[in-house]
């Protein structure tokens, strides 16, 4: 049965978070809050080099203090899990480290002990000694660096593209992602104009305000891990493969999350806590600290070397692409970002060559995986301040270049998919009537300049992945959802109880969820991407659509007529004869998919849906100290239809509130592999103070045909625009042009100098 | 975090005498807000923290002293003094500059005393206090254990990066500031991060105006400086001439070429004096103006 395609009485409706009281009162519970009988902490000892073969681990002293339960090491893992290694997509990195350490920050050895405070000090009592080894830092130098991070490439075999790098040897590129399309040599020799240009991105941090934590509780036939993870689905099978156990011996427990943007997915403390528990034979709890999470996740640094040919009428006829990620000393999914974000790094533009070479590269810093984003935030800030970059230099309206390029619906993608659902046009259009672009706009007076910039991306949700969710309705007619779906904040309970109230015909409120347990909620890929609203929605619908069926069913079984508004806890009642039975309604969706041609990168159908956002920006510079203010920050996108719209407004701000940070104040500083800010206090969250007065979000009308009630994802379309957008809107104001975040006060105060004749003193 | 004692006396008197000049592990506790920050990243694991809570009232009172100067206890709260109508009629820009101190829960716990202390150069109070002209009374036990007190500028206080002339067995009890008379003061603070952030530059001006000349002057940079510094050239440039556009600039110069700026995590030292070449203007020009109220923290 096809779903309406118009908002109903649940679906559209900005009803309040189902979670908020809970949350606002203090009764949500929270991994980090979990205590358990005979429970042990675990704090961890990391690695003070960057690269080096561990020559010596010293644990006697700790071992030997009052009160220490045990102290464990790579080498006590190894006698219980000989390959204890683990990964999404390669099978590289120890629970401990193991021979030697890849970064300064990695886990080499655990105290543990009941008492927190004792364990952090026993962990302080170990020391090591390493041979320190040559390393590398940055992601184009790893290209053909003598350092190398991993001796031997391990992917994981999950995925497919990433088998022919298994075994590979002297080599920091974990994937050379490469598409290819049309005839770029031939196009770029017939241009009539050619710009080239180099970006940069820095590495920043998820900074969730609950940091990591896993509780993990091993018995004899099975094991239970309480985790605040983002995919518990992916952590049991993981942790499955570690044990070899079958999964219907490990339960994984997640809980509302104090937030995730990427950083609690796939595998993080679970393997560790799991393998102390079983040398401890106790409850082990690993709860990170704000500061170890530097050393945990980050997002990729990035260099992208874009260049672009163009005809005389301004139309760009070629692109090519060549993009460094800085995946740290672990793979996590950066392979994955490579490829699946990479493959648009071109833009949302209609292009006929493009050429892609997407590379993901070890080195000797902190991991990085996914962050709110997957990757885009990185391409949209080159390809972005590229498109304005070349406007100017055309004397185009950067609004009007973009007109002429955009790739709307119907048009072929770089990959050769056929754009669908993807409101390109009205984004833009959307977007300039509310900057109202072609009016006046004030510039400011004396050393106080305004300027204005806007910017768009898009991202293709990732494939192929699956969810599978069940809608239960009791003997009393109440109806349950259980779904893997983890709300971390994004408000996703609320939206899936909308769906199962709308096919049912019930309030949204009413609808209990089930917090994702992987004994009773069904397997999901993982709560990422922005892919849960049209992945877990669609089987979230699914399953309401056949626990509607089988209501219908029992009706007709009853001898009732078609259409019967016999109430469903009567209905149960005739059948038993009393309060009693259940009805479990199944639903499975997985998105058809298909796979990108080796060598070339095309495929017809890359993905199930598209997402769009742009951002524009007005801001004053003060050119006298470089000081940047945003007064108004204007994000547009296509979300398909919202489920809620309240829930997807403030998904667009939250999202470009954050990649605010990433762009004017957030940077990992680094001195030969060091964190030097690894605190709040001098790595530097935006705060209230530092929100423009001014924040709009808007969704354009939008509709996914094969989403669930016309919707898609949201979660990270905020973020898309941001970052160049501000850039080009420094650049509108005092002409200064920076290609490298984070866009600081002092970056642009010494563009300014050098523009003026006097540059500042390099120190 | 290690389990230590915690001392609570309840005289000033007993406070100095649990104080131990052997033992750097034995510190007193103030409003403990950086103290606490030390104590949680293993910076400081003490024996023995001394808190000065619970001392004799008068080193926490806010006074009037004669022909409007002022008196503030060691223990008073920063939020204290952000709101007491003493410090608004004696020194407005001291209530003015809170407001961009750290944050509303900081500043209802730290103490006047911990914060002159602490001697992180990025504080905000001390570059302000000592453009005020403040005085400090340190107290040392005496011969036969009852306090004595010794009084001097606040600017001798500091020697260096979280390094004071304080003895290991000196409490700070009481800051004084003299009648404000024709001085008008202003503090502004840079901050290069975020907006709420250690800063990047702080500089305070003072100035005491006489029919429209600058009489007295005094100018201090903090922050961008290993300790809160008066700038002497640029105070000269300024002391005894009319305050024109021109001669601010000239005064921003010298505050830019006489300062001796270090770099940080907050910015490279060129860009500092850069900052410090604007600020020290617009601190002028805001002391001359009278410190108006801001619109909006910050």
């Amino acid at each position: 049965m096809n779903a309406p395609p118009h908002a109903g009485r649940q679906v559209g409706r900005s009803i309040p978070r189902l979670e908020a009281r809970a949350k606002v009162t203090g009764r949500a519970e929270y991994i980090h809050n979990l205590a358990l009988p005979g429970m042990l902490h675990a704090k961890i000892f990391r690695s003070t080099v960057p690269h080096g073969r561990i020559v010596r681990i010293d644990v006697e002293g700790a071992r030997a203090m009052p009160g220490v339960a045990a102290i464990v090491t790579g080498a006590d893992i190894k006698r219980l899990i000989p390959e204890p290694y683990f990964g999404p997509a390669f099978h590289d990195q120890p629970i401990l480290a193991l021979d030697k350490v890849r970064y300064a920050g990695e886990p080499v050895a655990v105290a543990l002990a009941s008492d927190p405070h004792l364990a952090e000090a026993a962990a302080a009592a170990i020391s090591a000694e390493y041979e320190e080894l040559p390393a590398v830092y940055d992601e184009v130098e790893a290209m053909d660096s003598a350092a190398i991070v991993h001796e031997t490439l391990k992917p994981a075999g999950t995925f497919p593209d990433l088998k022919h790098l298994a075994g590979r040897k002297n080599t920091n590129v974990a994937l050379d992602f490469r598409l290819r399309r049309g005839d770029i040599e031939g196009a770029f020799a017939a241009a009539a104009h050619v710009f080239e240009h180099a970006f940069k991105t820095q590495h920043v941090l998820h900074v969730p305000l609950e940091p990591l934590v896993s509780v993990a509780d091993v018995g004899a036939e099975s094991l239970t891990l309480y985790t605040a993870s983002q995919g518990p689905s992916f952590v049991r099978i993981e942790i499955a493969r570690l044990l070899g156990w079958p999964e219907n011996r490990v339960r994984v427990k997640s809980a509302h999350l104090g937030g995730g943007f990427g950083s609690k997915l796939y595998i993080k403390l679970e393997a560790l806590a799991v393998a102390l528990s079983m040398i401890a034979r106790r409850p082990v709890k690993v709860a990170l600290t704000m500061q170890e999470q530097f050393f945990t996740i980050t997002k990729h640094a990035t260099t992208f070397r874009i260049a672009s040919a163009l005809d005389r009428s301004g139309r760009i006829t070629a692109r090519r692409c060549a993009v460094y990620w800085n995946g740290g000393a672990y793979a996590d999914i950066g392979p994955r970002v490579t490829q699946k974000s990479g493959f648009t790094a071109a833009g949302p533009y209609d292009i006929e060559n493009v050429a892609i070479d997407s590379y993901a590269l070890y080195t000797n810093l902190p991991p990085a995986g996914a962050l709110r984003g997957f990757g885009i935030p990185q391409l949209v800030w080159a390809y972005e301040s590229h498109t304005d970059m070349i406007a100017r230099a055309l004397g185009l309206d950067p609004l009007e270049f973009r007109r002429r390029n955009l790739l709307r619906n119907g048009r072929p993608q770089a990959t050769g998919t056929i754009l669908k659902d993807a409101a390109t046009e009205a984004v833009l259009e959307r977007l300039a009537q509310r900057m109202d672009w072609s009016g006046h706009f004030e510039r400011g007076t004396g050393p106080v300049k305004r300027g204005r910039g806007i910017a768009i991306g898009f991202k293709a949700s990732i494939a192929p992945t699956t969810s599978v969710a069940l809608v239960t309705v009791h003997a009393d007619g109440s109806a349950a959802l259980q779904c893997g779906t983890v709300d971390m904040g994004q408000g996703s309970d609320t939206a899936m109880a909308q769906i199962v109230a709308e096919v049912l015909d019930l309030d949204a409120r009413k609808i209990a969820t089930q917090r994702p347990d992987t004994d009773v909620t069904p397997y999901d890929m993982g709560t990422l991407g922005s892919r849960s609203t049209f992945h877990m929605g669609n089987a979230v619908r699914i399953a309401a659509e056949d626990a509607r069926a089988k209501i219908a069913a029992l009706a007709a079984e009853l001898g009732l007529p078609p259409g019967s508004n016999l109430p469903v806890a009567e209905l149960f009642k005739r059948k038993y004869g009393m309060q009693a039975g259940t009805i479990v309604g199944i639903g499975s969706y997985v998105p058809s998919y298909t796979p990108p041609e080796p060598g070339t990168g095309l495929t017809p159908n890359a993905t199930p849906f598209w997402m769009v956002g742009a951002t524009g920006v007005e801001l004053e510079i003060d050119t006298e100290t470089g000081a940047v203010k945003i007064l108004r920050l204007v994000n547009v996108a296509d979300v398909g239809r919202p489920i809620n719209p309240r829930i997807v407004e403030t998904q667009l701000s939250g999202a470009s509130i954050m990649q605010l940070g990433f762009t004017l104040t957030e940077t990992m500083r680094f001195e030969r592999g060091q964190l030097t800010n690894g605190s709040l206090a001098d790595y530097k969250i935006p705060g209230f103070h530092d929100l423009p007065p001014a924040i709009e979000s808007e969704a354009v009308a939008g509709e996914q045909t094969d989403g669930p009630f016309g919707a898609k994802g949201v979660g990270e379309s905020g973020t898309f625009g941001v970052s160049p957008a501000i850039a080009n809107a420094i650049h509108d104001a005092v002409g200064v042009r920076l290609t490298e975040l984070p866009l600081t006060p002092e970056a642009i105060y010494r563009a300014l100098a050098a523009q003026r004749g006097m540059p500042l003193e390099v120190e | 975090m290690i389990p230590f004692e915690l001392a609570e006396p309840r005289s000033l008197g007993e406070a100095l005498a649990l104080l131990d000049p052997a033992d750097l592990s034995v510190r007193p506790l103030g409003g403990g807000t950086a103290l606490m920050l030390m104590m949680k990243s293993g910076l400081f694991a003490p024996k023995r923290l001394v808190s000065l809570a619970h001392l004799e009232a008068r080193y926490g009172a806010i006074a009037a002293r004669a022909e409007g100067g002022l008196r503030i206890g060691a223990l008073a709260r920063l939020r204290e003094i952000e709101r007491s109508p003493e410090v608004a009629r004696a020194a407005p820009s001291i209530p003015r500059a809170m407001r961009r101190l750290s944050n509303v829960r900081v500043r209802n716990v730290a103490t006047l005393g911990g914060n002159l202390a602490h001697a992180d150069p990025h504080m905000d109070l001390p570059p302000l206090l000592i453009a005020l002209r403040a005085e400090i009374a340190i107290a040392a036990p005496g011969a036969d254990g009852t306090p004595v007190e010794r009084r001097i500028p606040l600017a001798d206080l500091y020697r260096g990066y979280l390094e004071t002339t304080l003895g290991p067995r000196e409490l700070i009890v009481e800051l004084l500031l003299p009648p404000p008379g024709a001085w008008r003061a202003a503090y502004m603070k840079c901050t290069t991060r975020a907006a709420d952030d250690w800063p990047a530059l702080g500089v305070a001006a003072a100035l005491e105006m006489e029919g429209g000349i600058a009489r007295d002057v005094r100018l201090v940079v903090s922050a961008a400086t290993d300790r809160p510094t008066r700038l002497a050239r640029a105070e000269a440039t300024l002391r005894g001439k009319a305050p024109s556009a021109d001669l601010l600039a000239r005064v921003g110069v010298a505050a830019m070429e006489e300062a001796p700026v270090l770099a940080d995590a907050q910015g490279s030292a060129a860009y500092k004096r850069a900052l410090l070449k604007v600020y020290a203007v617009r601190a002028l020009e805001r002391a001359l103006a009278g410190d108006p109220p801001r619109k909006a923290a910050p």
